[in-house]
């Protein structure tokens, strides 16, 4: 593996992403903010920044809800040639300080959205700005992003400067993304991959208007659709298909010219409810993290294949999609089977066609889920599970939501069972259901079974206790 | 005529999203299914809700959902 030398670049986000006119809206949350407007935000949050110690080659991380400050620390941090790592503001702090035992961020700036943000795309946040015994950047990563792990500490993902200048370049070469003066309507989580490179990022240096409704209702989005003529292109996971397409009717928005999910494929019947009550294009993604965009169906034409982004090298092996990375997005231990030779092994299980060079992704080969979008592998959850006090075996499912199925060693232990684990994981990680059992179903040779219907059986009529 | 609304019709409600069977529901609700069962009861019950933050927040088990909805759609 090549060592990425930590040079951090700081000029790349005025050129690729701030610059254009001063009076141009570029983000539409609620209250239009302009590019100058956007400016001296940044500028604000740099000498914020700067006064609690961050300079050029250190470290921030930011631990807030998708919202107007996250975005300004997150440009004021790139600006400075910083570092920044990015938290899901729902991990607990059993999470964060475990998270910090790696990447040991120098400032830290959190943000607690006020008034609850039920339904809050973009949450109005009081951030704090804090230093923390850190240090600097040990790589020339501009951006360190977290994944659920298999065992212990979670992966730490990393993005050169030019990996993500990359990957927005990638975006404009995509036949079907938003032109320069359409919008993008952002309802995935800017923290994230998709909503971060292909709305945030990709929207600002394409000049796509980036409008987030203010609540995650049809009402809300539907407004903002239709409030501006521009066509408009709505940007979100599988789910939010599912909420656009319930409505028994919709309103005539001539401009809702595309929607873009990433992750799993909804049912054929949503799609055709979907296309029935908006006329817009479907159009489906498919990316990780490590990677950012990998392939891409925007015209819904080779549903439930697509097509590999330009630059993007996808190839099957036993079954299995590698994607070929110049170096390996992995920070620190890794798991060395996960990057061989210049190929990440996606653990997406999946095939080429030799002929048309189109990409099928047919689910995961290990035990990562999708919860909303948001990525939980569920060995993260079940050890954290066994290694609670009181816990003697626990088997964790995804059937309907994540299950937990635990044989407790001190009967005692059941009653705080949900309380202690809201301790140690983000809620969506949380089992939706702990199912205790005397004894969990194992086969001949010992080993638990993890066949959901088999643990539903053992299970039997013995009510789940409810988590959360 | 008062509008009926109690537990089961938000269980029903709930159950609708990814065609789950009522028992199949858990008693607590996250953020996805909030923003369907708001949408499920404009739809059903012809209103356009406008919660509040706090309401919102309230609206994290069944039970909670039901008494928070109950006021404000059968004004009971």
């Amino acid at each position: 593996m090549t060592a990425v030398e930590p040079v951090l670049d700081l000029g790349w986000v005025d050129e690729v992403l701030l610059a254009g006119p001063d009076d141009e809206v570029c983000l539409r949350p609620g209250t239009p903010v302009t590019r100058a407007q956007l400016r001296t935000l940044v500028g604000e949050r740099q000498e914020r920044l700067a006064a609690a110690g961050l300079r050029q080659g250190g470290t921030v991380a930011l631990r807030m809800p998708p919202s107007l400050a996250y975005v300004a620390n997150l440009l004021a941090a790139w600006r400075t040639g910083a570092q920044v790592a990015l938290l899901d503001h729902r991990l607990t702090q059993y999470e964060v300080d475990r998270a910090f035992e790696t990447i040991k961020p120098q400032v830290v700036v959190s943000g607690a959205a006020t008034g609850g943000g039920a339904l809050r795309i973009f949450h109005k946040v009081t951030e704090t700005v804090a230093a923390h015994p850190g240090q600097p950047a040990a790589t020339g990563h501009a951006l360190l992003q977290l994944s659920s792990g298999s065992t212990g500490p979670s992966k730490v993902i990393g993005r050169t400067a030019a990996n993500l200048v990359a990957e927005v370049d990638r975006y404009t070469r995509i036949d079907g993304v938003p032109r320069p003066g359409e919008r993008i309507v952002v309802l995935a989580s800017m923290v994230h991959v998709l909503g971060l490179v292909g709305g945030l990022l990709y929207g600002l240096h394409a000049r796509a208007r980036l409008v987030v409704p203010e609540r995650l209702t049809v009402d809300h989005v539907v407004h903002a659709v239709g409030e501006d003529p521009e066509p408009a292109t709505v940007l979100g996971v599988p789910f939010h298909i599912e909420l656009l397409a319930a409505v028994a009717e919709a309103p005539p928005l001539p401009q809702f010219v595309r929607m873009t999910t990433g992750g799993e494929l909804v049912r054929a019947e949503v799609v055709q409810r979907f296309t029935d009550r908006y006329g817009a294009t479907l159009g489906n993604m498919y990316g990780m993290t490590e990677v950012g965009v990998i392939a891409t169906d925007l015209f819904g034409k080779h549903r439930p294949a697509l097509e590999p982004a330009p630059g993007i090298p996808v190839r099957e092996e036993n079954g299995e999609l590698l994607v070929g990375l110049a170096a390996s997005p992995y920070v620190g231990l890794s798991d060395p089977t996960r990057f061989v030779d210049g190929w990440l092994h996606t653990r997406d299980g999946g095939r080429v066609d030799p002929q048309t060079g189109l990409v099928t992704v047919r689910g995961r080969l290990d035990s990562q889920v999708s919860v909303g979008g948001l990525k939980v592998d569920l060995t993260e959850v079940e050890h954290t599970l066994a290694g609670l006090p009181g816990v003697g075996a626990a088997v964790v499912v995804f059937d309907n939501g994540i299950q937990a199925y635990v044989m407790l060693s001190d009967p005692a232990a059941g009653g705080g069972l949900a309380d202690a684990l809201a301790t140690r994981l983000a809620p969506y990680k949380r089992p939706r259901r702990l199912h205790i059992l005397d004894q969990l179903p194992r086969n001949a040779t010992g080993k638990l079974i993890r066949n959901s219907a088999a643990l539903r059986a053992a299970a039997g009529d013995t009510k789940g206790e409810e988590a959360h | 005529m008062p509008v009926t609304f109690g537990r089961d019709q938000v269980v029903e409600m709930l159950a609708s999203y990814g065609d789950r069977a009522p028992e199949a529901v858990p008693e607590t609700i996250d953020s996805l299914e909030l923003a369907w069962l708001i949408h499920q009861v404009e739809q059903r019950y012809g209103v356009l809700l406008d919660l509040s933050d706090d309401e919102l927040v309230k609206m994290s088990t069944i039970d909670a959902a039901t008494e928070v909805l109950r006021r404000t759609v059968a004004g009971t």
